[in-house]
Formats: structure tokens, sequence, C-alpha cells
């Protein structure tokens, strides 16, 4: 093989789309590309497609979706819990509500990890993201981009700051950006509630929807997912009353 | 055995105020010449002289003279002993512009006589003053040398009375009585005066001067007031030249935080918050204030903090000195991050809070908390304080979004239908919650509802108000 390509290629954050490419042993025994772990993300569908079996933490996760969410934080809520442990912040920047805490905290969230960084400025959000995951005391870091547009090496430099940083780093971004070009590690779109799909996948399988499925739902902890059995499930009873 | 170091800084008068080299600068006290520099003192001009005499050295070269400033030689000594004091913890001032170092017990602390003179002479060079230095078992001895030429001031394997011979009895006349009558008697050296026999030099000039050769030799305990360090930090440097960007200020600011680390260090301190102050050519002062959430005394922190606001500083005019004052100090604890974690986390939790806050500021940044309350929105605390670690009520299994709006939205309501981005859907509900009787009373109906895309939200009913508001998002 070409000897420059071999280069690229031996890059960590070259992405290679051919999923049969590892699995024919292209990777050695001590590549970084090999016996990385996940963290698990609590959805045993979802662990099963990932490359790494769980959330990259080597690497930064990017999660499309519309309007406000789609249940994109009920995916990570597990995760989340699991992170508590490990005593250090939980990042939210330029969060578009406030996270109702007692929602986290009966989910096991430790509420004191969060810490909620509000920037002014397209710039100061960058900064703080990066700061965040350079800083090695974030456990998490989530950061919702907004519509804006964003050059490739600004993204570069999250992922780069992200790939250094053993912190779960999660970028919120809309719908409409999917053509563009991303270096992150993992892209992933929510479509609907319990249904995320692949975009891309460092070293891994591509565009597959994933369900999330209920069983494995914690039971006896609020879900945001399916609405509960009601007796007055479609019209709620006495709703029309009160329109009138 | 004890050793002393004194630094005589024979120049402070002169630089405490002005380090140009360029022109003749002559020190003026009550009309007379006690400090000139190097171009004035190749024009001939020398202590003691009038000031008729220094213009008329001058001629047409302009001479630049400037009134003695006490105050200003006074905080110059005291930073310099602040400095001191993080080389060895016993040591004084003593007469005009003299620091008396016990070192002899910080030798192995440096690794040797030779290591520690060179790092004192590079810590007074960088801080822009000249000295004189004299090494001698005891404090006298030592300022005297300090007057001897170099090779026998620092020379302490040889004999102290043979180093201390050649010098002129002149040097005593601040410290001592009658010598005069030395003079007049044909005594002109130490030399001359410590072949005596004490007892007939104790009847001709007096018990206090034979004390004063005991204490000089060593015979007699020299017991002097040991600086205590001040309850507050300040450190300067001076550029001598315009600096025009906040780059070139780093080194400096870096140089600053490391003298002001060394001081807490050395005083077991910390502090939380420093003030640079920037000086400009024009003397315009210009105040930086650095804040931390916890106060630490780790110098690359502070020059982190400090960086963010350097980079933010828009410089209008040259600036010539920066100063470094810290007032709020307080005894602390190191908090320390845990050497067996397997993660690699390598600050303390506050380090990042602090960056966030240097540059976004205090407001910016937000905690959530839970509060034992029934309405949803009294049940998330929002601040800005830092807290604890907790947990909170597990037991709730209710329907609850992830987002919560600060303030519930008022929807639009026409005909039938509920619109929020699009027309809304009811699913679930009601559930009622009323609350708040004793002040204002609050009685809501919650429901979930979705939108034509499948997004819920969480919306409720002001049943006394009989309007809609949306509350929350399930994300």
């Amino acid at each position: 093989m070409n000897e420059m390509l071999e280069q690229v290629i031996k890059r960590n954050d070259t992405w290679r789309g051919r999923r049969d490419y590892f699995r024919a042993g292209g990777a050695s025994a001590n590549s970084n590309l090999h016996g990385a772990q996940g963290l698990p993300t609590g959805y045993s569908t979802l662990d099963a497609e990932l490359r790494q079996r769980g959330w990259p933490t080597d690497g930064m996760v990017e999660l499309l979706s519309d309007g406000c969410g789609m249940g994109a934080m009920g995916v990570f809520l597990p995760a989340m819990e699991q992170l508590s442990e490990q005593a250090r912040w939980q990042t939210f920047i330029a969060p578009p509500y406030i996270p109702y805490a007692p929602l986290l905290a009966a989910r096991g969230i430790d509420t004191g990890q969060i810490l909620m960084v509000h920037p002014r400025s397209r710039e100061d959000l960058l900064w703080a993201t990066e700061q965040a995951l350079r800083s090695t005391t974030c456990s998490a870091v989530f950061s919702w981009l907004g519509a804006q547009e964003y050059r490739y090496s600004e993204l570069r430099r999250l992922q780069l700051a992200a790939a250094d940083s053993d912190s779960l780093a999660v970028l919120f971004r809309p719908n409409q950006i999917q053509d563009h070009h991303t270096p992150a590690s993992l892209r992933l779109q929510m479509c609907e509630y319990r249904k995320v799909r692949i975009l891309k996948q460092r070293g891994g399988q591509q565009v597959i929807d994933v369900t999330l499925p209920p069983e494995e739902d914690s039971p006896q902890q609020p879900q945001l997912w399916e609405l509960p059995q009601n007796p007055g499930a479609g019209q709620p009873a006495g709703a029309a009353e009160y329109r009138a | 055995m004890s050793l002393w170091l004194c630094l005589r800084f024979d120049q402070l008068p002169l630089q405490c105020l002005d380090r140009d080299e360029r022109q003749p600068v002559v020190v003026l006290a009550a009309q007379r010449v006690i400090c000139a520099n190097d171009c004035a003192s190749a024009l001939g001009i020398q202590p003691g002289m009038a000031s008729a005499t220094v213009r008329a050295l001058a001629a047409d070269e302009p001479v630049r003279l400037l009134e003695r400033d006490e105050q200003a030689e006074q905080s110059c000594m005291h930073q310099l002993c602040s400095w001191a004091y993080g080389i060895t913890p016993s040591l004084c001032t003593w007469q005009e512009h003299c620091l008396q170092l016990e070192v002899g017990g910080c030798l192995s602390l440096f690794r040797g006589l030779q290591p520690l003179l060179a790092e004192i002479t590079r810590g007074v060079s960088s801080k822009g003053f000249s000295m004189l230095q004299g090494l001698a078992p005891t404090p006298k001895a030592a300022w005297l040398l300090s007057f001897a030429d170099k090779d026998s001031a620092l020379a302490i394997d040889q004999a102290l009375e043979e180093r201390l011979a050649p010098l002129p009895l002149d040097h005593l006349a601040p410290v001592a009585q009658g010598i005069d009558s030395l003079r007049r008697a044909g005594l002109y050296t130490l030399g001359d005066v410590l072949a005596l026999p004490p007892a007939s030099l104790s009847r001709r000039c007096g018990k206090a001067f034979t004390d004063f050769l005991q204490q000089l030799l060593g015979q007699r305990d020299d017991l002097q007031v040991s600086f205590t360090p001040p309850a507050s930090f300040t450190d300067a440097v001076w550029f001598g030249y315009e600096v025009k960007t906040c780059d070139e200020l780093l080194p400096t600011v870096q140089q600053l935080l490391q003298s002001l680390c060394h001081f807490l260090r050395n005083t077991q301190l910390r502090t939380n918050e420093i003030t640079w102050q920037l000086v400009g050519v024009d003397h315009t002062l210009l105040d930086l204030r650095v804040r931390s959430a916890s106060s630490h005394s780790d110098w690359e922190n502070w020059y982190q903090l400090s960086c963010i606001h350097f980079a933010r500083l828009q410089l209008t005019n040259g600036v010539e000195g920066l100063n470094l004052e810290c007032q709020d100090l307080q005894l602390g604890q190191q908090e320390s991050i845990d050497l067996f974690s397997p993660r690699s986390q390598r600050e303390p939790l506050a380090a990042l809070l602090d960056r966030l806050r240097n540059r976004l500021g205090l407001q910016a940044i937000e905690t959530v908390d839970c509060r034992d309350e029934h309405l949803p929105e009294f049940s998330v605390q929002v601040g800005n304080e830092l807290t604890g670690s907790r947990s909170g009520p597990r037991n709730r299994s209710v329907q609850r979004p992830f987002w919560l709006m600060p303030q519930p939205v008022p929807l639009r309501q026409q005909g039938e239908n509920l619109y929020w981005n699009g027309v809304l859907t009811l699913h679930y509900g009601p559930e009622r919650i009323e609350d708040n009787w004793w002040r204002q009373a609050v009685s809501r109906d919650y429901y979930i509802a979705a939108d034509a895309a499948g997004q819920q939200y969480w919306l409720f009913r002001d049943r006394l108000e009989r309007r809609w508001y949306i509350h929350g998002v399930f994300a």
C-alpha cells in the first residue's frame, strides 16, 4: 500500500467506513482501536450496534434532533446515572431549559454535579465546551450548539479535546446539518421517542435504526418515553369541559 | 554555626525612584547628594556634594535632580524582606538599606553556599536592584564586610579578624561613637583597633564601643528582632521600557505569580482573590481583579485565570510596570485530588468553575438542586452558589419531564386547539397539583400533550385563571 495512505489510515481520526476491515484483523493488538471499552448506554440493543459496546469516551458524540430533543436526554440518563459515581461535573453548556432536578435525583443522579453554563456568544460556547473537555474534571459534557453554522475546524478542535479526555462528550445539533461533514466519532439522530438512528460511526456499522427496548427501563422510576395506561387516554376526561 | 549574609543596597534611594541609565540622575536630601547613577558618577558627582556643585559639574548636560523619597525606599525594603523570607526565616533589616540574612540554617536546602548566593543574586537583579554582599559569622561583621572588596567579602574560610583588619574605621561612624578620638590617636583601620587590649579600649571609647566590637567578633550575643511577614502581599516589576501588548506581559505575570505563591507557601496561607495593577507610561493605573472559588496557592492555576483576563484586555497605551497585590489571605487547607482514582482527573473540581466564571461572569454558571416542594417550579432550585453533593428523594414514580421551563409560558388557544410550534393534542392527564394556598393559591391540572412530530410536552391548565400554560418538555 502507498506509504502515505497507510499513515493516513493509521491516524485515529481517520474514519473508515467498512466494518469488515476491522473484522479481518486489520487492527493490531496494540492499536488504540483494539479493546477500547465504551461506557454502557444502558440499552442492550444500542450497545450491540456501537463499536465500543457503549458510548465512546475517546471522541465526541453528535446527536441530531428536531425541536426539543425527542427524548434525546432520555438516551443519556442511564449513562449519567453511572457517571454520577465518579463525583465529577456533568456540565450542561447552553441548555435549552432547566433540567428538572427531582427527576434527576429520582434516577440516582447527583444533582450537585450538574453545572449549567450559559455562554453569551458563539465563541464563548465553543470556548466553554473546550475548557470543560480539557479540564479533566468533567465526567460528561453536554453542549447545545444550536442552529448556527460551525466551521469544520472549530468542531475538530472539540473532537480533539474530547479524544484527549475521558469524559462523555455530546453535542446536540439540529437535523438540518445532517449533510454537513462532522469530525465526531459517532453521529446519531433521534427519529422519535425510543428510536435512534446511527448515521455515522467510526469503524462501525452505520445507518441503522435502533429501538430502545421498553423492558430495559428501570422499573419504579419515572420514564420519559411511554404514556402510562390512563383511563382517559386519547381525550382526557373533562378536558373538553374545561375548554368550553 | 550561624552564618550571616548582609545585602547592602547602596543604590536604593536612586533605584526605588528611577532606573534610567541614559542620563545622569542624582538623588538629593537636604541639598546634598546621597546617591548618583553611573552617568552622574562619570561626571565626577559624588555623594555629599551640594546641589550647586552638581550643577557646576554637569555644566551643559541635563541632570535630573530627584528629592529623596523615604517612603518609597521603605516599601522597596519591605518587598525585599518578603522576598528574602522565602530564603531564610531569620532575617532583619539593619542600618539604612541593609538586609541581614541568617543563611547558616538553609545551606543544605539550597545545596551549598554557591547555589544560594546565585539564587540571591538572580532574585535581586530580577527586581532591578544592585547590591553589595558580605558574609560572616556575625551580622555586624557581615555588614562591615559588605564594604570590603568582593574577594574578601565572601571569603568565609579566612579568619574573621584578618578580613576585618584592612577596613577603615569610618564605616563604624553610624553605629559607634568615639571614632574621632581613635582617629586622633592615629588609628585608622579596624585592624589597628582590634590589636589594642580591650580593657584600655573600653576606658578610651566607652563600654558601648567594646560591646560593639565583641558583637562584631561573636564574643557577645547580638540579638535582633526578626522580620515577620506582612498580612498582605504586594510585589511589582518595573520594566523600564514601554510594553505594548499583553503577550509581552505574560512572562512577568508568571514571574510575579511565582513570587506570590512562594510567599503563600512560606507563610502557609491561601488566597482567593488577587489584583493586578498595570502602570501606564502616562502613570495611569489599571486594576484587574482575578477571583477564584477556592483559595489556593497554586501559581499555575492563578496564571491560567489571569491569562483569561489579560487575553481580553485592550491596551490603549503602553505599560511600564506591573504590580501584584493580594490583600485577603486566609489559612487554608490544600484541596487535593484523589491519588488512587482510576480516572485521569488532574485538577480539583473548582478549577474548571474558576475558569468559566472568570471569562463568562459569575451569573453565567448555575447549579441545580432539589427542594421538597409540591409545585414543580419551586422544587427546582437554581443558584450560582456551589453546593455539595446530595441525593434527593428517590421514591417518586410519576410522569415528569426532563426539561422544566423557568417560567410557565402561556399557550395560544384558538377554538378547541392549543398551539405551541404547531397544534397540540392532549394524551394523558389530568394530574392535579394544588399548593401555596397560604400565599397565592395555585390549582393546576397537568397534562401530557404531543405535537404533530410526536414531541411530548408537559402542559397545565390553571384552574383559577382558566388559561393554558406549557411548563416542561419530555426530552
